[in-house]
């Protein structure tokens, strides 16, 4: 049944306004809700070496107010309302987001166009924000075993500075910021023909035109922002590292590949491929290595979806007393398989089953379809792959799954970062080719990184500070000290809400 | 349009459109020869559907002597039928691309499931497979205990945990809501056959409605449900004849001394109501003005003015049969005391002067607001109908709700928050290092009681310098032995020695030695800060300890991880 799937079309309407702002509509009146979605095109890869992080210390000026709109004040109209907000920053844009009750549409509107068009950029502002980003990352980052190796692992795969280096990025470039440097950035990437306008749910179509030539018209545009070289040789920057954590209990070890591009056939492909590897409890690594040998404690992977050259990641923490390097060949010998036999039968279905259902449980919501829309519309210039894009990975083969794997996983080209407890005296396998047996670990294992899962269906439990009533959800006052995005993967559907 | 218009627009937040409608999809509902309640709700916007078959049997119908027996059970119904195994039904949902759990809170039991619409034939069967045939395999039983008991260690580190658990005990008594949490032993003595009696007893299609929401034709599925679930036979429901929670008549306060916490959880709390009270509503504003969200009272207070915490709230807790109302904060220790005065400001506040018509009406159009955006899939959808079974809601609630809402008056909330917010009856439980907090808190309740970690009652720990006799008991050389989550011990020895600045050592360990600092003794338990020296950086971790004669007992507590215990004697 699979193969004649058919998506419900998603309504769909485009247009550009005088200054250049984009802008797609999706009218949809099932739900008296509304989603809005702001995309700048901007992101780690657009800044330059000494200015890393730049993007995402931006994306907490945001929230430091505008011209009408106090500092602050933007999350308690919003919560007023009812609603919920929220930015991110990635290698590739810096999104901000509103899910409100359908009538307060023009309060989105108002906020995220008097930022657009005056934001306060002033010396207080940037002080105090660089020191909540500085604080954040020590507390999400400096502070967290294994986080900052995940950072590692893309300077060893990528040779480009520009795609090389962390959302984060350096405390010494942040502190080096003046306040020039940052209203220059501002003029140059939060100018309306650099943005994505998306707006999802329940309006009228006239109506919305309005309040969109209202609120957005007046705003100049800017010249084009300087272009992005993120071209790449195939080679990995580096093939081994050993990374001294202080905070690790553990020895772990992270594996990193180079793949190509996102919306290309060889990264749907791969991306399929990851899911079979290492997706769910029933993938391949999960099933040999955490329920089979019983050698590790966490098998986590990911896809870094990028405009251009991609990576893909998988990340061991084996038990103690487990031998490292046989865990790390007992991952290749998997990966082989994979390249010589190719996926089974019931993989593909399974395969097929969970794009379906990812994309249709996604569609339901407005801000999934409110930020897939903006995304489609700034990367590819079509809001429309939307649409299209499930069945690139539903009409993918068996065969050319089985090719990209040879072709991408199944090579010495790629990274092995092994994740040593700093102060411990065990020294880590020094390349993959020739491993040495690791040693008795001296620490207990630690909780893995923390993975998103789907929202749980199960009622609340009363252990947990929650209410057992239908007010029930305690609203987590989001202030923007969103990390910046982990490596992540936006398959059709890997569930709403997962900006 | 001009730009001087723009501009005046520009400056005030922009009025609302007109409300739109909002579409409540009418379920079709039935109920089969055996008692089993069916809703059906047709919503074929997308191709997917949502299952739940929920029991009005939750922990709070747990045997006395066996806590944690409904979960446990309700966790297992997935790992293992009488013609499946765990791993069959694992790869069956993971082909169909759908999700299968189960799982339990104090008042219900749920069956959950969502799939792609095409499958439902195949789901239905699964639920029903897992819920009337579970087979209770003796190896998942056995790793399902393990886990639960690993899982008791773990809570018992979270301070949120700690809290919780004293706060029932005080506000419920010998109301089943009182325990939150199994203990090892209760989990240790749960066999196979009591899961497979319980089962049997507890899960009874008279007891249970069967709600699905999604692409699906009502005739069609009911003939599909009548097969699998038709047959199920009826049993006799449970009686809930619970005692009455406790009539609070004076205040007092419950520490859980967690020497070394940075922070003080701190939870203040008044008995509440039912789900079904006609207060509800009245309470519901009451709470969205007071603490619900992040523009109420408590948390513009508390966090926003003063800075004390990154989020102060009130919480609704209203159950199937009884309920509390609490206010609640994780503050920094040094402001413990100045959090519970501008706590017992706002409960005051709220409960002696009216609010005012702005805070009412930002709060109706908070409530009015989430509300839609609650339905929006159909997994917030379907949560609705679960809760407006199994607390035995209105069938017209989700229609009226916002009507509801608006209907509720100033005088409503000012009745409400007299009868509901009584500072001087409240049981202030405080989550927190003990001797830096108990003078903080003396000023707000002359009575106070204290706990261990480990939930039982101690003595008040001592805000007294140290004795020479308590000294001498630890200073000296500790031979210690560390457990590790996986069951390995780390050998340490443990050195204290008096210095003219106070008390002094270290740990020495293959974790790398540590200096000991802010060494704090209050007779015979001691804290302190071990710091870790690697390349010129420290990171430091929590020690305590409790000593008997020459032997010790305590915890090391690492960031981001659950406190090692250990165990030791003086050499």
């Amino acid at each position: 049944m699979a193969e004649t799937f058919q998506l419900p079309p998603t309504s769909i309407e485009q247009f550009t306004l005088a200054n250049g702002l984009r802008v797609v509509l999706n009218e949809d009146h099932s739900v008296p809700v509304v989603s809005v979605a702001v995309y700048y095109d901007v992101g780690s890869r657009n800044e330059k070496f000494g200015r890393t992080g730049f993007a995402h210390l931006f994306e907490h000026m945001m929230f430091q107010g505008s011209e009408n709109v106090p500092k602050a004040a933007h999350f308690q109209y919003i919560f007023n309302a009812g609603g919920t907000m929220n930015g991110t920053t990635s290698t590739e844009r810096t999104n901000y987001f509103e899910t409100l009750p359908a009538n307060h549409l023009p309060l989105a509107l108002w906020l995220e166009s008097d930022r657009m068009r005056s934001l306060k950029v002033t010396q207080e502002n940037l002080d105090n924000q660089r020191h909540a980003v500085q604080e954040e990352k020590r507390l999400r980052y400096d502070n967290q075993p294994y986080v900052n190796a995940f950072l590692r692992i893309n300077e060893l795969i990528f040779k480009n500075p520009a795609n090389a280096h962390s959302t984060i990025g350096s405390m010494e470039d942040l502190d080096a910021a003046t306040i020039d440097d940052v209203r220059e950035f501002f003029r140059i990437y939060y100018a309306p023909n650099n943005a994505v306008l998306t707006i999802a749910g329940d309006f009228e179509r006239d109506e919305v035109r309005r309040l969109v030539e209202l609120y957005f018209t007046d705003i100049s545009s800017q010249p084009s922002p300087p272009p992005v070289d993120v071209s790449e040789p195939a080679e990995v920057a580096a093939l081994q590292e050993t990374f001294y954590d202080k905070l690790a209990p553990a020895p772990a070890f992270v594996l990193g590949w180079k793949i190509p591009a996102r919306r290309t056939p060889e990264f749907y492909a791969l991306s399929l491929a990851s899911e079979l590897l290492f997706e769910g409890d029933s993938s391949r690594l999960y099933q040999k290595l955490v329920k089979g040998d019983e050698s590790v404690v966490s098998i986590q992977g990911g896809l870094d979806e990028r405009r251009g050259p991609s990576a893909l990641y998988i990340f061991a923490l084996p038990k103690p007393g487990e031998d490292v390097a046989t865990i790390r060949s007992q991952i290749f010998d998997e990966i082989r398989r994979l390249s010589t036999d190719g996926p089974t039968q019931p993989e593909m279905e399974k395969l097929r089953n969970s794009l379906c259902n990812d994309a249709v449980r996604g569609r339901q919501s407005t801000m999934y379809r409110a930020q897939r829309l903006s995304e489609y519309t700034l990367y590819d210039g079509d809001p429309n792959v939307f649409d299209a894009e499930l069945d690139h990975y539903l009409s993918v083969t068996a065969d050319q799954i089985k090719t990209v794997v040879n072709k991408y996983l199944n090579v010495d080209n790629r990274v092995v970062l092994d994740i040593v407890p700093e102060g411990s005296a065990e020294e880590p396998a020094t390349t993959a080719a020739s491993p040495q047996p690791p040693g008795e670990p001296k620490q207990p294992s630690a909780p893995a990184p923390q993975v998103p899962s789907r929202p749980s269906a199960q009622p609340p439990k009363t252990t947990e500070p929650e209410v057992v009533e239908i007010e029930g959800e305690k609203p987590h006052p989001e202030k923007p000290e969103q990390p910046a995005d982990p490596p992540k993967h936006t398959r059709p559907g890997s569930g709403p809400l997962h900006p | 349009m001009n730009m001087s218009s723009t501009e005046t627009v520009r400056q005030k937040p922009p009025p609302t459109l007109p409300a739109r409608p909002i579409h409540i999809p009418r379920p079709f509902e039935t109920t089969l020869s055996n008692g089993l309640q069916v809703v059906i709700v047709e919503d074929g916007r997308l191709p997917l559907i949502s299952y739940r078959l929920t029991f009005r049997s939750g922990d709070a119908q747990d045997p006395t002597e066996l806590p944690g027996l409904t979960d446990l059970m309700a966790g297992l119904l997935t790992e293992g039928t009488e013609s499946r195994t765990s791993l069959e039904i694992a790869d069956e949902v993971a082909r169909i691309g759908a999700s299968l759990t189960a799982g339990a809170n104090s008042d219900y039991t749920t069956v959950a499931s969502s799939s792609l619409a095409n499958f439902s034939d195949l789901v239905l069967e699964l639920m029903a497979d897992v819920t009337l045939r579970p087979s209770f395999p003796e190896n998942e039983v056995e790793l399902s205990k393990q886990n639960t008991i690993e899982s008791l260690k773990q809570q018992r580190a979270q301070p949120s945990f700690l809290a919780t658990e004293v706060v029932s005990r005080v506000m419920y008594g010998e109301h089943p809501y009182s325990v939150v949490a199994p203990t090892p032993e209760s989990i240790t003595a749960t066999t196979r056959d009591r899961l497979v009696s319980f089962r049997r007893a507890r899960l009874i299609p008279n007891n249970a409605v069967l709600i699905l929401v999604g692409d699906l034709k009502a005739e069609q599925v009911l003939k599909r449900i009548e097969q699998l679930f038709g047959e199920w036979t009826p049993g006799e429901i449970a009686v809930e004849n619970f005692p009455a929670p406790p009539v609070r008549t004076s205040r007092s306060a419950y520490i859980v001394d967690r020497p070394g916490s940075a922070q003080s959880n701190i939870v203040i709390a008044n008995a509440g109501m039912t789900r079904t009270s006609p207060d509800y509503f009245p309470m519901l504003l009451m709470h969205t003005v007071l603490g619900a969200n992040a523009s109420s009272r408590l948390f513009m207070n508390l966090r926003e003015e003063k800075g004390y915490t990154y989020g102060a709230y009130s919480t609704l807790d209203a159950r199937r049969s009884a309920g509390t109302f609490r206010a609640s904060a994780e503050v920094r220790t040094p402001v413990t005391g100045d959090s519970l005065k501008e706590f017992f400001y706002e409960l005051n506040r709220i409960r002696n002067e009216k609010v005012s018509q702005k805070e009412i009406d930002d709060a109706k159009s908070y409530l009015t607001g989430v509300f839609p955006i609650r339905l929006e899939t159909q997994e917030g959808l379907i949560d609705q109908f679960v809760q407006i079974k199994m607390f035995g809601l209105p069938k017209d609630y989700l229609e009226t709700y916002r009507d509801r809402v608006q209907a509720v008056n100033i005088d409503q909330i000012r009745d409400v928050a007299s009868r509901y917010v009584t500072p001087d009856q409240a049981a202030i439980v405080i989550v927190g290092d003990g001797r830096h907090i108990i003078e903080q808190v003396e000023p707000y309740s002359g009575e106070i009681e204290f706990y261990n970690t480990a939930g039982k009652r101690k003595d008040r720990p001592s805000t007294a310098p140290p004795s020479a006799a308590s000294i001498s008991s630890i200073a000296g050389k500790w031979s210690l032995e560390i457990d590790t989550p996986l069951g390995q011990t780390i050998p340490a020895v443990l050195t204290v020695e008096e210095l003219p600045t106070g008390l002094g050592g270290k740990v020495e360990s293959e974790m790398g030695d540590a200096v000991l600092t802010s060494v704090e003794l209050n007779q015979h338990e001691f804290t302190a800060t071990l710091s870790f020296d690697m390349d010129g950086h420290t990171f430091d971790a929590q020690i305590a300890g409790e000593i008997a004669g020459n032997q010790m007992t305590g915890t090391i507590s690492l960031q981001n991880t659950p406190p090692l215990s250990f165990h030791g004697a003086k050499e």
